[in-house]
């Protein structure tokens, strides 16, 4: 009797957190729900609109290559040996993310919702889970020649017929590629094609190219859904991180 | 002598490969070409003022940001610094601000890598860029990685919303002014660095003028009945960065919190 008042308990707590909000200009099926299996939206020039809130299939942060068989990733002997090192939790006391702070390409997998918005020049990733955002830029400009590294890298995008594709350089080399532990170089270019399926459902291609850490580039496919009718909550990492003490590794 | 000397001409160099050097589209300029910052304010297509751009707190420059940073705006360390009178607090406010100043300082969510909420944003000395989109204005912080949303697409707030370090916040239009209502407030904030607080039942109204392209007014009011005696307001102003972009400042690296003195 008291669990079951502690769970009712517990649901009430969390239906007062979630917004619900609904999104204007989701396609409705007769019963007034979200038809996310309704067209691509377009814009005035045709291009499919990524605007939404989104999140990613929540395999792909524990293992980047999770739909990929053995003996698929093409390691250079080094980036193998330092995978090797760190999985199964060991060493993920060196996972920046264990620190409050997230990298790329890891931001774009974590299981929290992010929201995608379109400007004149530049899209916004804003993220809730760390309550961070991406830019991209799309106003022509070059990828910068030698960039700071940061978490995030510099990103530049383009259309390629109904795919947005968005290329990625100067990522410090300290992030990690999932929670596996795969390891980058600070030669990482990445490429996200970010593809638009229907209304519901996204694509993003995400192609490793980082001749230093692996033999060739290679290619993976993440899935995310659109999360109708609610918005992104505040998360502070730094708040209540209790979890590095525990980590093991250097 | 030598040694000195290169060193002196290393930095600069160093400093300028850390700045990103890209130039702002669409910027005003005079007849000799330079940027004509009391220009009219941009506006979207519908005819409202665009707010868009790139924000430094303080009076003017308009400049990149210059080695050294920009002068701290005073309202950072006391938000205020710019009235005569003092906030009208209630007796626990004061106290509590007091035992803060007392403290050093020591609970500063600044000093701990934590958000410092939406109102000491606007004079934090790192810039800020605002995206005004159809429904929606989102400020992206350089400091923290962090950003915020104010809905323009005539939403309700929410009647019991999670309290947080930004709030949750809609505006509407009055003319040229943005009027942005926030609620759902945490109540451990820091208003600036002299610890002056907000409590949850707080509201807090801003609004939102570009007198011309360089220059953005944020007349700021806090009513707050639990910590306030009456509602106040004081005026944050901001200036456009040209020819730059964000930085990513993550606070990742906080080793002074733990040594800072304090009861």
């Amino acid at each position: 009797m008291r669990i079951a008042l502690v769970v009712s308990f517990s649901v009430a707590t969390l239906s007062a957190q979630w917004f619900n909000y609904p999104t204007p200009g989701i396609p409705r099926t007769p019963d007034g729900k979200p038809n996310l299996s309704a067209p691509t939206p377009r814009g005035l020039d045709g291009k499919p609109v990524l605007n939404g809130i989104w999140q990613m299939n929540g395999k792909y942060l524990q293992d980047i290559a999770a739909d990929l068989k053995p003996g698929e990733v093409p390691y250079q002997p080094w980036a193998e040996q330092l995978f090797n090192s760190r999985r199964n939790g060991a060493g993920g006391r060196s996972d920046p993310a264990a620190k409050c702070i997230p990298g790329m390409p890891k931001l774009d997998a974590l299981p929290y919702p992010f929201k995608i918005i379109e400007s004149p020049g530049m899209v916004m990733m804003l993220f809730e889970g760390f309550t961070t955002f991406r830019q991209i830029f799309t106003d022509g400009r070059e990828l910068p020649k030698d960039p700071q590294p940061t978490w995030f890298g510099y990103s530049t995008g383009k259309w390629e017929d109904d795919d947005f594709v968005v290329n990625t350089i100067g990522i410090r080399e300290s992030t990690w590629l999932d929670n596996a532990g795969r390891p980058h170089s600070d030669a990482l270019h990445l490429i996200e094609r970010f593809r638009r399926r229907d209304f519901g459902h996204m694509d993003i291609e995400l192609t490793i190219d980082d001749p230093k850490a692996y033999t060739k580039s290679w290619t993976v496919k993440e899935d995310l859904r659109l999360i109708p009718d609610t918005e992104l909550l505040e998360y502070v990492c730094n708040e209540n991180n209790k979890d590095y003490e525990h980590l093991v590794g250097k | 002598m030598n040694r000195i000397y290169s060193y002196l001409i290393f930095v600069p160099v160093m400093l300028q490969a850390q700045w990103v050097n890209y130039p702002t589209a669409g910027v005003p300029r005079t007849a000799d070409g330079r940027p004509n910052l009391s220009a009219p304010a941009p506006r979207t297509a519908d005819g409202k003022p665009d707010f868009s751009g790139l924000w430094q707190p303080g009076g003017g420059g308009g400049s990149a940001p210059v080695a050294g940073g920009p002068p701290l705006s005073p309202e950072f360390g006391d938000i205020a610094a710019g009235r005569k009178e003092p906030l009208p607090y209630r007796p626990w406010a004061l106290d509590l601000r007091k035992a803060r100043e007392a403290d050093n300082g020591k609970e500063n969510p600044d000093g701990k890598c934590m958000p410092l909420g939406m109102i000491r944003m606007h004079s934090h000395p790192f810039p800020r860029k605002m995206i005004q989109v159809p429904g929606l204005i989102a400020i992206l912080y350089e400091k923290g990685v962090d950003f915020r949303q104010i809905f323009t697409d005539g939403r309700a707030l929410p009647k019991d919303p999670n309290p947080s370090f930004n709030g949750y916040s809609s505006g509407k239009w009055e003319g040229d002014t943005l009027i942005v209502e926030s609620v759902g407030f945490r109540d451990d904030i820091w208003l600036d660095g002299a610890g002056n607080p907000i409590s949850e039942s707080a509201k807090v109204t801003e609004r939102f003028r570009r007198p011309n392209f360089g220059s953005l007014e944020i007349e700021v009011t806090v009513d707050d009945p639990k910590a306030y005696t009456a509602p106040w307001t004081v005026m944050l102003k901001q200036y456009i960065a040209l020819n730059t972009d964000l930085l990513e400042y993550f606070c990742e690296n906080e080793k002074d919190a733990s040594h800072m003195v304090g009861k």
